[in-house]
């Protein structure tokens, strides 16, 4: 079932991935084409959207950081020429705008709040369906902090190179290696401690 | 041959499906001898399935665009306008033939060096609106357009597009020839040096305004062929022409079409009225069907 999973959203990570005449898209958000910033909202919308949803922890601060990224765009457009892929670039826009905003308001992320997101995550009918193995992945992810968190997101969901994450981010490539690795060994180590519980 | 350490930390990207295929088969080579690495692959998968699934949930707004849009259309229309005016001046500047750049700046540098070597600065004088004229023929046009396709499918009218590339060469054109008037200092007196500026800067403005509007209407090469001409034909002399035709009419018309080049004023107006009449045919429907078809 995992294998499926992840051949399915190889495909999509594909398909996500080839030039939907980004280049276009750009220019004519150049040259002040409105039904353009329609049509790149449409195509990425989704995913700019969560990532700031992932930065913030709030719907409501999320929709200003994604507001705020289109009007950068808008305005920046001529900046991007076609080096690297579009996503990337947005997404570093979402980044910068996000951690911004964060800083401006000082919230710390409570716990309040990662338990409403964790509690939205599972659509009910999936409940059952799920292991429990899935118990200690969420469990691990939700152990992790937002800069960890935030890398995990753009390897799995957004499908970035090594290379991409660190310009999104604003890293060396080291840094996005250790917060790689510090997430695995902590989640290797929530993952020996659920077997050891089910082998007791 | 790659360490353990490697292959794990490429693990995630290998597990998100984004690898090489080169990078897969490697991958795959070794998770097969590595008991570690099949279970990190193992978690990596479980971790990508509930990143996943916990994202299926999120509804994005959809009003953000048109949010954003209005934010933008609210903002000063003046800072909006020079903003717009910038960034289309920055976009153009990428979209103009690069060779144009670096060769007509080496033109000049041989027509400077030509000039001290052989001590006449006259060679700057002549050769700066010919350069100018031919930059600026070369602006428009699939031939001379790197992303055409794309300049034709943005929703800013060709007028705009060839004002700012218009306004880009000739403030590249006009340094250039400041460039190379300072080069003549080697051989003229530094009072000489407006003379000189005011000499060519008339002839400049007035040929290079002149080929863009024929480039416009009938291409680069007939652009050139008549700027060069017009500005060759002062050079006719007298006498050959009086063998000719002897009579005092035509020797008067020399004389006047030679000081015709000498009225930086009146070449300049001429110059703003031309480079109009360029921007307007730009946007004729006829021109550019004709030059999406040449
Ligand atoms: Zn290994």
């Amino acid at each position: 079932m995992i294998t499926n999973a992840i051949q399915q959203k190889r495909k999509w990570t594909i398909a996500m991935a080839e030039p939907c005449n980004d280049d276009t898209l750009a220019i004519r958000l150049t040259a002040g084409d409105e039904t353009a910033l329609h049509e790149l909202y449409a195509e990425y919308g989704k995913r700019l959207f969560a990532y700031a949803l992932r930065l913030t922890n709030d719907h409501a601060k999320a929709e200003d950081v994604v507001q705020d990224v289109l009007v950068t765009v808008w305005r920046t457009a001529y900046r991007y020429r076609g080096e690297g892929r579009f996503i990337a670039w947005l997404l570093g826009i979402v980044h910068h705008t996000a951690m911004n905003a964060i800083r401006h308001t000082s919230i710390a992320i409570s716990d309040a709040m990662e338990d409403t997101i964790a509690s939205n995550t599972l659509p009910p009918e999936n409940l059952t369906q799920r292991n429990m193995q899935s118990e200690w992945v969420k469990q691990g992810l939700e152990s992790l902090d937002s800069d960890h968190r935030a890398v995990l997101e753009l390897v799995f969901y957004q499908g970035l190179s090594m290379e991409e994450i660190a310009k999104v981010c604003q890293i060396p490539l080291g840094t996005v290696k250790s917060r790689l690795s510090y997430a695995r060994q902590k989640l290797k180590g929530i993952l020996i401690r659920q077997n050891a519980e089910e082998w007791r | 041959m790659k360490t353990h350490t490697e292959y794990e930390e490429m693990l995630p990207f290998y597990a998100a499906g984004g690898c090489t295929s080169q990078q897969k088969r490697e991958m795959e080579a070794h998770i097969n001898l590595c008991h570690e690495c099949q279970t990190e692959l193992t978690m990596w998968k479980a971790v990508s399935m509930e990143i996943d699934t916990s994202n299926k949930t999120i509804s994005t707004p959809s009003d953000i665009p048109a949010q954003a849009l209005t934010r933008i259309r609210a903002s000063k229309p003046m800072a909006a306008a020079i903003r717009q005016s910038w960034q289309l001046l920055k976009a153009q500047t990428y979209l103009i033939q690069s060779e144009l750049w670096p060769v007509s700046a080496l033109v000049m540098l041989i027509g400077v060096l030509v000039a001290v070597i052989a001590r006449k600065d006259v060679v700057v004088y002549l050769l700066s609106p010919m350069m100018a004229a031919a930059t600026l023929s070369m602006l428009y046009g699939p031939d001379h357009d790197p992303a055409n396709e794309l300049t034709r499918s943005t929703a800013t009218s060709p007028w705009k597009i060839l004002l700012a590339r218009m306004s880009i060469m000739s403030c590249y054109n006009l340094l250039l020839g400041l460039i190379a008037s300072l080069g003549l200092l080697f051989i003229v007196k530094p009072e000489m040096l407006g003379t000189i500026i005011l000499g060519w800067v008339g002839p400049l403005a007035f040929l290079s305004s002149l080929a863009l509007l024929l480039s416009v209407w009938w291409g680069t090469g007939i652009a050139i062929a008549v700027t060069y001409g017009l500005w060759l034909a002062q050079y006719i002399s007298f006498k050959s022409i009086g063998i000719l035709m002897p009579s005092p009419v035509w020797s008067n018309f020399l004389t006047e079409y030679k000081n015709f080049w000498h009225e930086p004023l009146l070449l300049v107006g001429l110059a703003f009225f031309v480079a109009l009449a360029a921007l307007w045919s730009a946007n004729l429907p006829m021109l550019r069907l004709s030059s999406s078809i040449q």
